[in-house]
């Protein structure tokens, strides 16, 4: 089954129903984005896509279907959670539960970035299973695009300082305040340096793909790194 | 962290690839995964209903039993399977937990029962959804209540009367007219003292004919001054009598004086002192006549003998807000109306509206529908007004009152109810004991039957024979096997109650003889040294007490000196018998009555086994 875009669906609907009123449209749409279903591609499709197994599909899915709804509710956080699909909101409550002690918003915002791959504002189940395949069944290169893809907040191909200090903040921000050794303010800025003197070659101030490649597959720590996470699923 | 998220950690720990690059040092190991396959249907069985669930969804709540190590406990080899003995109803609900994350309570359980089944899988109430945490508390609530006026109610009927000092036992004659002869009485006394001084009080004032000499018509009370005087002077007699022994009796006096019921005693006695120490002088005969009037007030002292009386009192208090707003809107209301009829009625000649305040009668009258017509409106604005006057004081003055009904009503079921479950509970104590008393019955046949014989030979081999017959269910005769351990165990052995209450006469005449204070009476000592929980448990009490305890196991003693004089000259000897306390053999809540000869010589006698039942020290335990 091809997956419709919500306004497609939305559309089809009321070109049958023929009951559309213009005046009072807008109420009901809102009534009916929020029932509108998402429902994925065929696991057949999927697995052909990823590099995932059958079983391991199944599990990824039941995991993103179920906890989706059921985790807000524990959160009591009043949202809408339509069913198939993770907005942003519920992206960054579920992050926040595996970092109870610091604040994990931006860093998960940056992660939702990467992950909704049609930018629409919300990851479907294909985005998420595309994103794990990637860092989970890809090969090193495909990782370390991926992460670069995280990197590069903006996507124009090359990661600047700004945009690195961001990152770097939203990673320090996940430690929270109670660290040790105390967390200092110039932590994050200091990282970047260090960053950039290791990956710029060119010194131009601006990290291009091929640099950050070829620096991390010259770093024998980062290329282990890599591969630590083979066995999550 | 959340069990919900459990599903989710494999996506966090792969989005950390995202610090590797950033990173300037090698990373840790990860943990090896131990259990390759998490993947997998589990089968619940519960008591037959059967479950499926895949083992991920289990483990989403590892703190809980289905979601642990704790669950293998309940692994059935044969059939591959977890079996659990427990509610198949209430199981559903717990497992829609593990799979929505929201537990949700059904209306229709017993809280009790979904709380017990709560506990057993492991998992807090506090998570019970938003939907249904109210109605949970509400009935939890409810059902706590319940259950500390029961045991409210077991206190206050069943402590004992021997240790009470003469203070508390007045105070309970007095709050408790039931329990004795002479509160009874003393409370039927002081209702008829009560109503002749309230009737006394009416008849005064009936006119009684003419005096020979006098034109004016004497009423009872200045015609028969002598008597009436004399009747008042008893009545209050006994009331002030009351009034102090109750002051005596109060546990906290400041807090008596304070409570309502004392309040209307010393009012309703007053006026007679006051007219006491005052003459009969001119000037204070009004003030006087004033306080006679307060002598009514002696009809509230009905509200001791009267629960209805009391829910009535008890309803007005608490609709207090409900009253105030009826008088309030009243209050404006008639103020309203009195002006515009006062103002309608200016004009009109004649008209009795002289004033305002001379209108709020009319309204008052109006309003209530009462009309007693002394005063009309004449002019036709003042007719209109007065029409919308009397339409508007129906419904001003319906609207607060199915309030105040459905108040009474609430109090007075509950009250009702209260009264229900005390007779329902005597008669469920009755059914309860007498199974009881089945059950140790039984095992006294068992005894009587098979292992009377006093040498251990004999008596196993009865035992086999018993075993051989198998008359009784497995289960009862592993329950005697184990009382008979027990009485092995404490040189002990159970009786039945007549048994126990003939050797009880026993100690206290061969005590009495032993010129020592019988041990009954020793008896306070005894019970003071328990702790008040086995007070109201336990009882050593008199053959007279037949409302305490749910069930009673008679221990008795076996002295291993078997003569009874010897006995009886030990107890000589000490000037008495020591009481001990210690609950080491049987049940905390024992008590034991020992000469402390019998544990000195116990090792030095073998176990002969022989029970002489003239010399027993008798116990009487109440079995937990």
């Amino acid at each position: 089954m091809k997956t419709k875009n919500r306004d497609q669906s939305l559309s089809d609907s009321r070109e049958l129903d023929g009951s559309y009123d213009q005046l009072t449209d807008s109420i009901e749409d809102d009534f009916e984005l929020s029932t509108v279903c998402h429902r994925p591609e065929s696991m057949d499709k999927l697995q052909d896509q990823t590099k995932f197994t059958k079983k391991e599909l199944q599990v990824l899915y039941r995991g993103f279907k179920n906890c989706g709804c059921s985790l807000l509710c524990l959160c009591f956080v009043p949202q809408e959670c339509p069913s198939g699909v993770v907005n942003e909101e519920n992206f960054k409550t579920i992050y926040s539960q595996f970092f109870p002690q610091g604040d994990s918003s931006m860093y998960a915002h940056f992660l939702f970035e990467a992950f909704d791959t049609d930018k629409n504002g919300s990851v479907s189940f294909e985005d998420f299973v595309f994103g794990l395949s990637i860092i989970l069944r890809g090969t090193i290169n495909d990782r370390l695009n991926w992460a670069f893809n995280l990197y590069d907040l903006n996507k124009d191909g090359c990661i600047t300082k700004e945009e690195m200090l961001d990152i770097m903040k939203s990673i320090y921000d996940m430690m929270g305040k109670c660290t040790y050794p105390n967390m200092q303010d110039e932590a994050p800025r200091e990282h970047v340096e260090n960053f950039f003197q290791k990956m710029d070659r060119n010194k131009d101030g601006v990290v291009t793909i091929e640099e950050f490649i070829e620096s991390c597959q010259k770093d024998e720590n980062i290329m282990q790194s890599m591969q630590l996470f083979d066995n999550v699923i | 962290m959340a069990g919900g998220v459990a599903a989710w950690l494999p996506f966090a720990r792969a989005a950390a690839i995202g610090w590797m690059p950033v990173a300037s040092a090698p990373m840790p190991i990860p943990p090896k995964d131990k259990r390759k396959s998490q993947e997998g249907l589990i089968i619940l069985n519960v008591s037959g209903t059967k479950f499926q669930t895949w083992k991920n969804t289990l483990e989403r709540y590892p703190d809980t039993l289905l979601g642990s190590t704790e669950r293998d406990f309940f692994f059935h080899e044969e059939t591959n399977e977890y079996f659990f003995d427990r509610d198949p109803d209430i199981f559903r609900h717990i497992l829609n937990f593990y799979r929505t994350g929201k537990l949700h309570y059904p209306r229709q359980e017993c809280i009790s029962a979904y709380d017990e089944e709560l506990a057993f899988f492991g998992i807090i109430p506090e998570i019970i959804g938003d939907c249904c945490y109210e109605e949970y508390k509400d009935r939890r609530r409810e059902n706590a209540e319940r259950l500390q006026d029961d045991e409210e109610m077991d206190q206050s009927n069943d402590t004992t009367p021997v240790n009470l000092t003469p203070r508390e036992y007045l105070w309970r004659a007095f709050e408790n007219p039931h329990t004795s002869t002479l509160a009874l009485v003393f409370y039927y006394v002081t209702g008829f003292f009560i109503a002749i001084s309230v009737m006394a009080n009416v008849v005064e004032t009936v006119p009684c004919g003419l005096m020979p000499n006098r034109s004016k018509e004497l009423s009872c009370g200045d015609r028969y001054a002598l008597a009436f005087f004399c009747l008042d002077t008893a009545c209050v007699m006994i009331f002030t009598f009351e009034y102090l022994l109750r002051l005596v009796a109060a546990p906290c006096r400041f807090k008596f004086m304070k409570s309502v019921m004392s309040v209307i005693d010393v009012v309703a006695i007053m006026p007679y002192y006051i007219g006491l120490v005052m003459t009969d002088n001119d000037q204070v005969s009004g003030a006087f006549v004033t306080l006679r009037v307060f002598r009514v007030f002696r009809i509230f002292k009905f509200s001791r003998h009267s629960a209805g009386l009391r829910i009535l009192g008890y309803t007005l208090k608490s609709c207090a807000s409900e009253l105030g707003f009826l008088l309030f809107s009243l209050t404006m209301a008639i103020i309203i109306f009195a002006t515009v009829m006062f103002y309608a009625e200016k004009g009109s000649t004649a008209s009795k509206f002289t004033s305002i305040p001379a209108a709020f009668w009319y309204t008052i009258v109006t309003m209530t529908t009462l009309g007693y017509g002394d005063m009309v409106p004449k002019t036709i604005v003042g007719k209109v007004f007065g029409s919308i006057c009397s339409l508007s004081g129906v419904l001003v003055i319906a609207l607060p009152v199915p309030v105040i009904v459905s108040n009474f009503s609430r109090i007075y079921h509950q009250s009702q109810r209260a009264e229900k479950r005390r007779a329902q509970r005597k008669s469920r104590v009755a059914k309860i004991r007498a199974a009881k008393i089945r059950g140790t019955n039984a095992y006294m046949r068992y005894k009587h039957s098979g292992v009377m014989d006093s040498v251990e030979e004999a008596s196993k081999e009865a035992g086999k024979l018993l075993v051989s017959k198998a008359t009784s269910p497995p289960f009862e005769s592993q329950h005697h096997h184990l009382l008979h351990c027990l009485e092995k165990t404490t040189n002990h052995e159970f009786v039945d109650e007549q048994t126990f209450q003939t050797n009880c006469m026993e100690i206290s005449m061969m005590n009495k003889a032993g010129s020592r204070s019988s041990s009954l009476a020793s008896s306070p000592r005894l019970s003071s040294c328990c702790s008040r929980r086995h007070r109201k448990k336990s009882s050593f009490s008199l053959p007279s007490t037949n409302n305490q305890e749910l069930s009673t196991i008679q221990i008795r003693e076996r002295p291993v000196v078997n003569s009874r004089s010897s006995l009886n000259a030990r107890l000589n000897d000490d000037g008495g018998m020591t009481l001990k306390c210690d609950a080491s053999y049987i049940t905390p809540s024992m008590v034991t009555l020992s000469p402390p000869a019998v544990t000195s010589s116990g090792g030095g006698d073998g176990p002969t086994g022989s029970i002489t039942y003239s010399q027993s020290n008798i116990v009487r335990v109440s079995a937990l």
